[in-house]
């Protein structure tokens, strides 16, 4: 299946949901055909992912408008449009799904901007039309990579219960493709 | 050429204490006798370092509450100019919207212009020790989490880049290149190495570009930090910039390479075991930038010196040079050169300069 991930945080960022989004496409990566749109200038590579940036060095009605041009252009080539929430991305994810019609699939995986849409009426709007455009929501948020740090042993049972939160994460995200 | 230099030092010194002592009083702080921070190489560095204004940096006393504090105070315009963006700094610092996590500053008790003086006056955060004679592990995670609280401030948008640009200032891989080409223009005997290394950053410099816009002090080392508690405070304000993210991580680590090789190996080993290929190569990068600058440094500093100090500079811009060789081979300097180095360091070292460096790390 070709899938876009739209994000609006991705590796060098370092806050959530960046390293999920890496983590998450190289995961898919063999099983899937993986494009990622996001913002920045210098993403990191994933072998076999493709990644579009959209420079985040611009006004924000002027990054808005690219990145929705950008998922306009990506989504009208895939089967289904994975995208986090946040205002960056919801607009433009939402736009892109209705005027392409490829299907939604929304993950709210960024806690702080679902807080910030539940306090800002304007954002709570943009999140409950994104969610209302989607064909389904994954909720399920897996693990964060546990740190392996020199003085301390390997962190086994972490990264055992890290990669079983992956397992139970990806379960649903097919369970999910099913619905598209 | 060195006498003069320490001579002009001394007078100056003393002169601007003796001038500013009444100053401080009336302000309701009194100084220490004993003031290491105007001592030993501290003339050098005045002599060499150009972008500061010469300043004094002294221990005092609250009168009233009779609370230990750092005094800054300076006349010369640079200085003023430097102290009153260093204050800046500290305030935007604690004011920015997009970083994640919070960075401690020591409490500023006074800032005033007097006369000829701008005077700056901080709480001395007392330490229960210095870094590096607390334990290993504490080190590490010591470090490890200044390092994330840095990181946590990305100027990633062109709002953020707006905001901190002024303030801060910034550094993109043209301006680490540009920097570079500097340190050779330093008349050293370490040309070819250090053409090898420009040849290493120009053809990273998307690597070093990718990490770029994060928060990093460029002098993070031991002496400009404290810990109390479980907190870390960060000094020297003026040292902030937004640049590649490893530049405060790679003068650490060439610090440590001669102040403790185990906190060097173990930070390494937990930037390759927890981040991307990318990331090392980027800390390999900074440490080659620093590394130059720190052979300009040094070789800057030799017309001005003589006897020991003289045979103390070369041997250091030897051992540093040597380090610069590993690093782009990428391993690091072997035990016997760096012993070899603090031995003739210490050897050659004045006995005001070894007081001065008592308990400052």
């Amino acid at each position: 299946m070709r899938i876009a991930i739209a994000t609006p945080l991705y590796p060098p960022d370092i806050a959530e949901p960046a390293p999920y989004v890496k983590e998450l496409a190289a995961r898919l990566s063999g099983k899937h055909e993986i494009t990622i749109v996001t913002y920045g200038r210098f993403p990191e590579e994933i072998p076999g992912v493709r990644i579009v940036a959209v420079s985040k060095q611009r006004p924000l009605p002027i990054r808005l408008a690219l990145y929705t041009f950008a998922l306009l252009s990506v989504g009208s080539r895939t089967d289904v449009i994975y995208a986090l929430n946040g205002p960056s991305v919801e607009l433009p994810a939402s736009i892109a799904s209705f005027l392409t019609r490829t299907p939604l699939i929304a993950f709210l995986g960024d806690a702080s901007a679902h807080a910030r849409a539940q306090q800002r009426s304007a954002l709570k709007h943009l999140e409950e039309t994104f969610l209302r455009r989607a064909c389904t929501t994954v909720s399920h948020t897996p693990l964060q990579h546990p740190e392996i740090l020199p003085f301390s042993p390997y962190p086994n049972e972490k990264m055992e219960a890290f990669n079983r939160s992956w397992k139970a994460h990806l379960e649903e995200l097919e369970a999910a493709l099913l619905y598209v | 050429m060195s006498n003069e230099n320490r001579t002009s030092w001394e007078n100056y010194r003393d002169t601007e204490i003796a001038r500013v002592t009444p100053i401080l009083t009336d302000l309701g702080y009194v100084l220490d006798e004993a003031q290491p921070h105007t001592k030993g190489e501290r003339y050098l560095m005045q002599a060499v370092t150009t972008e500061s204004g010469k300043k004094l940096i002294l221990l005092g006393r609250d009168t009233e509450t009779d609370g230990r504090v750092v005094i800054k105070v300076t006349s010369s315009p640079d200085g003023i100019r430097e102290l009153e963006h260093e204050r800046t700094c500290r305030r935007v610092l604690a004011e920015i919207g997009f970083s994640y996590q919070s960075f401690l500053s020591p409490k500023e008790l006074l800032f005033v212009r007097t006369g000829p003086y701008c005077i700056s006056v901080q709480a001395f955060i007392e330490q229960e020790k210095p870094f590096l004679d607390r334990s290993i592990e504490e080190q590490f995670e010591l470090a490890l989490r200044s390092f994330k609280a840095q990181e946590s401030a990305h100027a990633a948008t062109y709002e953020h880049a707006r905001l901190v640009r002024k303030t801060f200032g910034s550094m993109e891989a043209t301006g680490y290149l540009r920097g570079f080409e500097r340190f050779m223009a330093c008349p050293h005997g370490a040309g070819e190495l250090l053409q090898k290394a420009h040849d290493e950053l120009y053809n990273g410099r998307h690597t070093i570009e990718q990490y770029g816009g994060f928060l990093t002090h460029t002098d993070f080392v031991p002496h400009n930090f404290r810990v109390l508690g479980n907190a870390i405070y960060l000094l020297d304000h003026s040292s902030l910039r937004f640049g590649n993210k490893y530049e405060g991580w790679a003068r650490f680590l060439n610090f440590m390479t001669l102040h403790n090789r185990p906190l060097e190996a173990a930070l390494l080993e937990y930037v390759h075991a927890n981040r991307t290929p990318e990331e090392s190569a980027s800390l390999r990068l900074m440490r080659v930038y620093r590394l130059g600058e720190i052979i300009c440094y040094y070789t800057r500093t030799l017309p001005k010196s003589e006897g020991s100090l003289l045979a103390l500079n070369e041997a250091r811009i030897a051992f540093w040079t040597e380090v610069l060789a590993a690093t782009l081979e990428g391993r690091t300097v072997g035990d016997d050169i760096v012993e070899n180095y603090r031995t003739v360091r210490d050897s050659l070292r004045s006995d005001e300069e070894k007081q001065r460096q008592i308990g400052l790390h």
